[in-house]
């Protein structure tokens, strides 16, 4: 029994990959073609950029906010960097242009963060306003022109690969970018279990008020959480103007909806408090191979968008009967409880 | 107030005293000022920003905004985001937030629009002759919309945030699957003709959109279900215990939000025979900028309706007088966000200010403190 219950993992990771290799062997049942190396490196290639946003999403959610305003940042970290190399006509390297694009993004995730800690406001409107904002002052004073032609630097790792294999199915590539982000993945779990900072991430999640009287300094934390996300959403926003080997300044907004979704799915509590990145890769895993998985059973692309939905659905509505289940013997205290609940995310 | 003037007029003792009396005093004024012009609200600081940009606007160009023509697109175009808004508006009063409220209006729209199409296809004079019951299952669907919100956010126990997120995916995809994601065109003519009327110059749409906020601010102010969905978001714990049926509050107050957003749809509609999965996809970020501003309090418990209505027209007024001085859409975003933060910013700046010397320095709670030292055994 305890060792099925560490198995399952404490934001229900167990389940949440048994779910993903359930979903994988129905499909390859389904359909043979979609058990080869291609499709696997494909799922991993374009699950990049998503892994990327969700670990920013993931910290903001274990701190009980919410953040929408990070596809803006990306894009517009990751756009102005390489509008400003190709204007000013040189190419400052690779870790030239992330470093460029993590200053740019830090300083808008720092508005979000000072605006949200200083006044104490709602995180979701103050981001959604400020995703307004964003998206605005990149089309007024950086531009609006898609760029097809990226700096050298970027043009060279958009066509390196870390594996060339050919398969009976043809040649699978798997992109090089997949190992920095698999790294990013270990330092971001190593912060949130290991450091005093990720404590702190749990402990205001899980009631800000006591964070503060225990002492955490909560204000300058939630300032470095959002000013990380930012830095998080630019880094983002460069891979994916990297893999798709052009600038468009209209890409990635639009696309919030579907990391929120797949964080929570992979078991971050909305009020905070809760959450893992295994569980959150887990998540983006789940939702990029049943995208992947609806193309290949022949659903139209059309019904992407409701598959998603009905997911978010059922992952949180499982998660909120199952949350009331296990506290309906503690009638009263159930009561208070989600009332309770009610307050923080309200207050989130 | 009585009872404050009367501590007030005794006499003083010491000159520093007085002088604290005098500034309390003043401070009581202003505030008595404040609350009687109702600046401190939703509604009377929305009358002075609207006069604020109306004038702003009338002086940078005056021959563009003035004119006609632009009057009365603010006031036909106002209608649709409007009661968005107060849908928004009535949800926010719970605590809550609906984001799929577009996406039900589109739903609505598309609904209409191609139980219109399939009709006139056979018989054309049927279809418009049907036009009433046609509207009305559009609303039904858009009710049906906010129903089923309501019974995840209600009876499942999905935070709304959540529940509404998806749902909006779930609406928004059946919409672009239903209509290829192309545009519809068709709707009874009936619409067509609501959407050109006019009495004395004000547009018939403006018309029914202060119809439905009136009767919203009745049904919010003057019956058990209003007073019920007020105290269930002004303090959900006491609520519980005042034995409030949340989960019909709730599931009452999405569904109602849905019926409005059905609405809005059919307005859609009625300003132009055409319907969409995306159209209006930027308006998700508007309706809760509008309703912020129209002194909704985002957790919940405090809202006004009038204040909704004003910052309607305050937006809509911003957005064509920056058309009109020619800014374009993406410094409109600009300005919808920032408007949105600064609101919020002053708004807890304020709270914080009107709530820290009452802490520090009150006479009533002195007063009552004596009594208590009095009353203590």
């Amino acid at each position: 029994m305890g060792a099925l219950r560490s198995l399952r993992g404490s934001n229900n990771e167990g389940v949440l990959a048994l779910v993903l290799v359930g979903l994988i062997v129905a499909m390859s049942i389904a359909n043979p073609s979609f058990f080869t190396l291609n499709t696997g490196f494909s799922i991993l290639r374009s699950s990049i950029v998503p892994v990327v946003f969700a670990l920013g999403v993931l910290i903001v959610v274990i701190t009980g906010g919410i953040d929408v305003s990070f596809a803006a940042i990306a894009i517009f970290a990751g756009y102005a960097t390489v509008s400003f190399c190709l204007n000013a006509g040189f190419d400052p390297g690779l870790p030239g242009i992330f470093a460029i694009a993590i200053a740019v993004g830090a300083a808008l995730g720092l508005v979000n963060g000072i605006v949200i800690a200083q006044f104490n406001l709602p995180t979701l409107i103050v981001t959604l306003g400020t995703q307004g904002v964003f998206f605005g002052a990149m089309y007024t004073w950086v531009g609006a022109s898609y760029y097809a032609e990226l700096p050298g630097s970027m043009a060279a790792l958009a066509t390196s690969n870390l594996l060339d294999v050919t398969t009976s199915a043809g040649r699978a590539y798997l992109h090089v970018l997949v190992v920095p982000v698999l790294l990013l993945c270990v330092l971001v779990a190593w912060v949130l279990k290991r450091t005093m900072f990720g404590r702190s991430l749990y402990a205001m999640g899980g009631d800000l008020e006591a964070a503060r009287r225990a002492g955490f300094l909560v204000k300058r934390t939630q300032v470095s959480v959002y000013v990380l996300v930012g830095a998080l959403a630019a880094i983002a926003g460069v891979i994916h103007i990297v893999l798709s080997r052009s600038a468009n300044p209209r890409d990635l907004v639009g696309g919030e909806l579907d990391i929120i979704a797949a964080v929570v799915l992979g078991g971050a509590s909305i009020f905070g408090g809760r959450g893992s990145v295994i569980g959150t890769v887990l998540g983006v895993l789940l939702i990029q191979v049943i995208k992947n998985s609806l193309l290949l059973v022949g659903v139209p692309s059309a019904w992407l968008r409701t598959a998603v939905g009905v997911l978010l659905v059922l992952g949180v509505g499982i998660q909120a009967i199952a949350a009331r289940r296990n506290s309906r013997r503690m009638r009263v205290i159930e009561d208070l409880d989600t009332a309770q609940k009610q307050e923080q995310k309200v207050g989130s | 107030m009585s009872r404050n003037t009367k501590v007030r007029n005794e006499p003083p003792t010491t000159n520093a005293q007085s002088l604290r009396q005098f500034n309390d005093q003043l401070g009581g004024w202003t505030s008595q000022f404040v609350r009687r012009t109702g600046a401190h609200q939703g509604a009377g600081r929305m009358v002075v920003a609207l006069l604020l940009a109306v004038t702003l606007f009338t002086v940078l160009n005056p021959r563009v905004f003035l004119s006609p023509i632009n009057l009365q697109n603010i006031a036909v175009a106002a209608p649709e985001i409007g009661i968005i808004s107060i849908a928004m508006m009535v949800v926010m009063l719970t605590g809550g937030i609906d984001l799929s409220l577009v996406a039900i209006a589109n739903f609505s729209a598309i609904t209409i629009s191609t139980l219109h199409t399939a009709i006139a296809a056979s018989d054309p004079d049927l279809a418009n002759n049907l036009g009433i019951l046609i509207v009305l299952a559009g609303m039904a669907v858009g009710m049906l919309g906010g129903a089923f919100n309501g019974f995840l956010v209600s009876v499942v126990g999905i935070t709304p945030i959540l529940a509404t997120l998806a749902t909006m995916q779930i609406y928004n995809g059946i919409a672009i699957v239903w209509t290829g994601g192309s545009t519809l065109y068709g709707a009874p003519t009936m619409l067509g003709a609501i959407g050109q009327a006019a009495v004395a110059n004000a547009p018939l749409l403006f018309i029914i959109f202060l119809a439905v906020a009136i009767l919203v601010a009745v049904l919010m102010n003057r019956t058990a279900l209003g007073r019920m969905i007020q105290l269930e978001g002004a303090n959900p714990v006491a609520a519980q215990y005042s034995a409030i049926p949340r989960r019909s509050v709730l599931l009452k107050t999405y569904t109602l939000g849905g019926l409005l957003a059905g609405l809005a749809g059919v307005l859609f509609l009625a300003r132009n025979p055409t319907a969409s999965a995306d159209y209006g996809s930027s308006y998700v970020l508007l309706v809760i900028v509008i309703a912020v501003l129209g002194g909704t309090k985002p957790t919940g418990g405090f809202a006004s309706v009038s204040g909704v209505v004003l910052a309607t027209l305050t937006l809509q007024v911003v957005s064509s007088g920056f058309t009109a001085i020619r800014l374009s859409s993406y410094e409109y975003a600009i300005a919808q966000g920032v408007i949105l933060i600064t609101v919020m910013i002053l708004d807890s700046v304020s709270s914080s200010r009107t709530k820290r010397p009452k802490k520090k320095n009150p006479p009533h709670d002195a007063a009552a403190s004596s009594e208590a030292v009095l009353l203590r055994p």
